[in-house]
């Protein structure tokens, strides 16, 4: 049996706890040293992380898709069916395919908005230890970004710009437990309050007890005061599901994101408004129904007999 | 307690630190994945004495509080590191039948892990942190536990090996 510990460790052991409790004072407190500190060490990680990414992120869409093989069996059930030499290109080229599609869809969105945009790449995501939905994009200070922009891409809105770096910023993503956005449904007009539950899915308040919530029911931002942190217009999800409790005051639905922050690859920092509310134009229009071929069928004449002479 | 060997121990942090944020933050595993630098950590810690262990602790606890991801407070990571460091040094070392065995190791470096989530939740909620849904929570830290309990033998070699280029090197006289 060793000696465990003496009074110098134990002494050792409440002066490095009374060093953390002061860290977290300071912290708490506002000190610029510690935001200074942690600003420091994400500079010095950008270079790590972008190089890494570019790197690593074949691996990590591999772990991704395989997370995700529910949602992409339809996706590679059709990539199936090409030939093989198309398929071994298109995986070659997955990766930079992906990427200019998410960009030209943003590019689209923001267009028709009126938004001005500054486009980013997601270069890292949280991790599993930080309990909060977040990413970090590879601009920053450098192009004028300011903490609570919007963050937008082809599908919707992702988040809100939380931290700036001079290279990159810290992304807070609308699934995160802590976001909180004001609402309005496409076409009725009611406002609600979004939450979000660090899940694909958030939770929507309706504010009035009158008003009611349909499944598919659209939801855009509703724009926040000088433009921040939230622009209006931007689509935010549709209603999966309604929650019927005699209990609550106004009625709860779920609410399924346009955007699987999962797989985040371009995106875009929206730096500028348009001076009108785009309303409800960039809602997703629902899919068309196939039209419907319709076959009119002429009887030809029956040729009638001459009467013969 | 020797003040250089501890010192020397930080770059290896660092580098560990900075494999975690730039490679493994890349890949997104199921059911919340693994914490390479918290098994490290944790791995160091239980190899060492109580001493090296709330040192040791603390430097892994105050890189973690400087990550970027980190939502909480600077200091919130140091706090519960040094307390599960320090615990884990001191059930392990005084004790000659979990000293000796490697699957003890295994085992205390996973309840580790998940006691240090915990006490890092209770912390955060003490300080009003936002921490989203029990079910996110549970499924999270109980993914961790299951994550190091799978990755940490093949992780222990090279913790133990490092630890011993430190801490085993006999001075020359």
């Amino acid at each position: 049996m060793r000696q465990r510990g003496d009074n110098r460790s134990r002494l050792l052991f409440v002066i490095l706890i009374v060093t953390s409790l002061f860290f977290i004072t300071l912290d708490l407190r506002g000190v610029q040293v510690m935001n200074g500190v942690r600003s420091g060490a994400q500079t010095v990680l950008a270079p790590f992380e972008k190089g890494a990414n570019a790197v690593f992120s074949p691996i990590g869409n591999f772990f991704s898709d395989v997370v995700h093989l529910g949602r992409t069996r339809a996706k590679l059930k059709r990539l199936e069916d090409q030939n093989a030499s198309l398929r071994k290109t298109l995986i070659d080229r997955k990766g930079a395919d992906a990427q200019l599609k998410q960009l030209k869809s943003t590019l689209d969105l923001a267009g028709t908005a009126g938004y001005t945009i500054v486009s980013a790449k997601v270069i890292s995501q949280g991790n599993s230890t930080s309990f909060s939905e977040t990413v970090t994009i590879d601009v920053g200070a450098n192009k004028h970004l300011t903490r609570d922009m919007t963050v937008i891409c082809g599908e919707g809105l992702v988040g809100v710009v939380k931290v700036v770096y001079p290279n990159t910023s810290h992304v807070l993503l609308a699934s995160d437990p802590s976001f909180r956005i004001g609402v309005r449904i496409a076409k009725s007009q009611q406002i609600g309050i979004l939450s979000g539950q660090g899940t694909d899915h958030a939770v929507l308040q309706l504010l009035d007890s009158q008003s009611s919530v349909n499944i598919g029911d659209a939801l855009v931002a509703r724009g926040s005061q000088g433009d921040k942190p939230f622009v209006p217009g931007v689509p935010v999800g549709s209603v999966s599901s309604i929650s019927h409790s005699s209990g609550a005051i106004s009625e709860i639905a779920e609410v399924k994101y346009y955007v699987n922050m999962n797989a985040l690859g371009v995106v875009a920092v929206v730096v500028k408004a348009p001076l009108a509310d785009p309303r409800d134009i960039l809602v997703p229009k629902p899919p068309e129904p196939a039209p419907t071929v319709t076959v009119f069928v002429t009887p030809t004449p029956t040729p009638t007999p001459m009467p013969s002479k | 307690m020797n003040t250089r060997k501890n010192i020397l121990s930080f770059p290896i942090f660092v580098v560990v630190f900075l494999i975690e944020e730039s490679i493994f933050n890349q890949i997104h595993l199921p059911f919340g994945g693994f914490s390479l630098f918290l098994i490290f950590s944790l791995s160091w810690c239980a190899l060492s004495t109580p001493e090296t262990g709330a040192i040791a602790g603390f430097e892994a606890g105050l890189l973690m509080d400087l990550a970027p991801h980190s939502q909480g407070s600077v200091g919130q990571w140091t706090l519960v590191m040094i307390s599960v460091g320090f615990g884990i040094a001191y059930l392990r070392y005084g004790d000659d039948s979990l000293r000796n065995s490697p699957l003890s190791l295994v085992v205390i470096v996973s309840v580790g892990v998940v006691v240090s989530l915990v006490l890092y939740v209770l912390v955060g909620a003490l300080l009003g942190m936002d921490l989203g849904s029990t079910f996110q929570l549970v499924k999270t830290i109980s993914g961790n536990g299951v994550w190091t309990l799978a990755i940490t033998p093949f992780l222990l070699p090279i913790v133990s090996r490092l630890h011993g280029l430190i801490f085993e090197t006999r001075e020359l006289k």
